[in-house]
């Protein structure tokens, strides 16, 4: 027997067989849906004369006024795609032209950098240049993160920003280098000024200035005409030993742990980019360490 | 898909045919749902004179769901928030003639509870249950016509006439 509201729901669909019609018959409620049924006839909708209607849309449509816009779709849809196309090609290229240009080295690793106009950067490695050629013309001013030694052309102010001060370069060749708690700037031609808490030094040829941990330090005149690592060689007077470690890290890819050494001891010396053994015996030897390797762990002790 | 023979129907014949073929139903879709007031006839006249202003980009096979979406726009349009009257023919041919006039009142009262109750109903409910119980369409040709599954055909005409008979008892 199907229940009460399957048999209706049939009812309604006009989908009772027989068996099922005597059944929903035999519903209680039955007399009560036949009356609502009869009596919702007096709803129907008026007599729609479809011919009609038909001729008096006809007759409306034949109306000037009313003509179909067959073309106004036509050119509308191609165009759009069109200018969607530009759109996305104008943006990209407003937003990478505006992007910053960024160039890193990894370690042991350094580059050189022809920039927009006759200038040109050495990156030593690990380390970070970032400029923007399209405000070049309006504005020379590159971030450093590292070290880098730059040859300006020459031209308006050039101006290198770093973490710990900003550089402004009247033309000419300087190194700079911004590392942890180390900052150093030497002039090597032309005029430089370093500004260090809104402090402006200039620096002439062989002048440098160095701050270590935020203290200034006087350091002899420079007198070599380039830095020592473009020459693939770092080299050293009086520096605190760790600041030693550090850039042979950079230089080499390797860590290094200290046992018994005092990391604060000044040291002068060089060591060579290209040759291990020999660097870490140029680095060792004056201090009287010695050295062993564990994978790229290199241990220095003292003797 | 089957390749269609036109792309538009910007030919009278196309257009004609369209309109025979549909506007009964979008006639009386609109009568159901929107009841008497806002002419559904107008509406319709309206819908298919914006499908020939727009036939050059409608298919044949779009044009259906584009005259009764219009038209269902139109009304919304004007309906704003106004009740829905659906009038019961008054010239209702009379069966019982010989019937005492206590019979007639209370005929007349049983009417009138139908008429409030069928205004009380939602549009989609009443959309489908008239178009079922006074058009006699089954469920299947309804759901074509207002694009949905059979299955919710029922369920609203189900709910409709348990909503309708609770409100007549109550009354």
């Amino acid at each position: 027997m199907m229940n009460r509201e399957t048999l209706i729901s049939k009812w309604l669909d006009n989908n009772l067989n027989d068996q099922e019609l005597q059944a929903f018959k035999n519903l209680e409620d039955y007399d009560d849906l036949v009356k609502l049924n009869d009596s919702l006839q007096a709803f129907k909708v008026d007599e729609y004369n479809t011919k009609q209607e038909l001729e008096s849309v006809l007759s409306a449509i034949k109306n000037p006024a009313i003509q179909p816009n067959k073309n106004g779709n036509n050119w509308l849809k191609p165009f759009m795609r069109i200018a969607a196309i530009l759109a996305v090609c104008f943006s990209l290229y407003y937003y990478t032209t505006t992007l910053d240009t960024t160039i890193s080295t990894e370690f042991a690793q350094k580059t050189t950098i022809e920039l927009p106009d006759a200038s040109s950067v050495s990156l030593n490695a690990k380390s970070t240049l970032a400029f923007n050629k399209k405000d070049w013309k309006q504005e020379r001013e590159v971030e450093l993160n590292g070290e880098a030694f730059f040859k300006v052309a020459k031209g308006s102010s050039f101006k290198v920003n770093t973490k710990s001060g900003t550089v402004t370069v009247y033309g000419t060749q300087f190194n700079v280098k911004q590392r942890d708690y180390y900052f150093e700037v030497i002039c090597y031609e032309g005029l430089v000024g370093v500004t260090h808490n809104s402090h402006e030094t200039k620096l002439k040829p062989g002048d440098s200035f160095l701050i270590i941990d935020g203290k200034i330090i006087a350091k002899e005149k420079e007198n070599r005409s380039t830095p020592s690592w473009l020459n693939n060689e770092s080299q050293f007077k009086s520096m605190p030993f760790k600041t030693v470690i550090a850039e042979f890290e950079r230089q080499y890819h390797v860590d290094f742990s200290l046992i018994n050494v005092d990391s604060t001891q000044l040291f002068t010396g060089s060591f060579a980019h290209d040759n291990l053994e020999m660097a870490l015996k140029n680095i060792t030897l004056p201090l009287q360490l010695t050295y062993t390797k564990e994978n790229n762990t290199i241990i220095l002790k003292r003797e | 898909m089957s390749k269609q023979l036109h792309d538009n129907i910007c030919e009278e014949h196309l257009f004609s045919s369209i309109f025979n073929k549909y506007s009964k139903d979008l006639n009386n879709f609109l009568y159901y749902k929107f009841g008497d007031l806002l002419n559904p006839k107008d509406k319709v006249q309206e819908a298919f004179i914006k499908l020939w202003q727009n036939c050059a980009k409608i298919s044949p096979d779009k044009a259906k769901s584009f005259v009764f979406t219009t038209a269902n726009n139109l009304m919304l349009n004007e309906v704003a928030h106004q009740k829905v009257v659906l009038k019961h023919q008054q010239t209702k041919p009379k069966m019982h003639t010989n019937e005492s006039p206590e019979f007639l009142m209370q005929e007349n009262e049983y009417m009138e509870k139908l008429q409030n109750a069928l205004a009380n109903l939602t549009k989609p409910q009443r959309e489908a249950f008239l178009m079922n119980r006074v058009e006699g369409k089954r469920f299947k040709e309804i759901a074509e016509i207002l694009d949905i599954s059979t299955k919710a055909v029922e369920k609203r005409i189900y709910g409709a006439l348990k909503k309708l008979r609770l409100e007549i008892k109550e009354l």
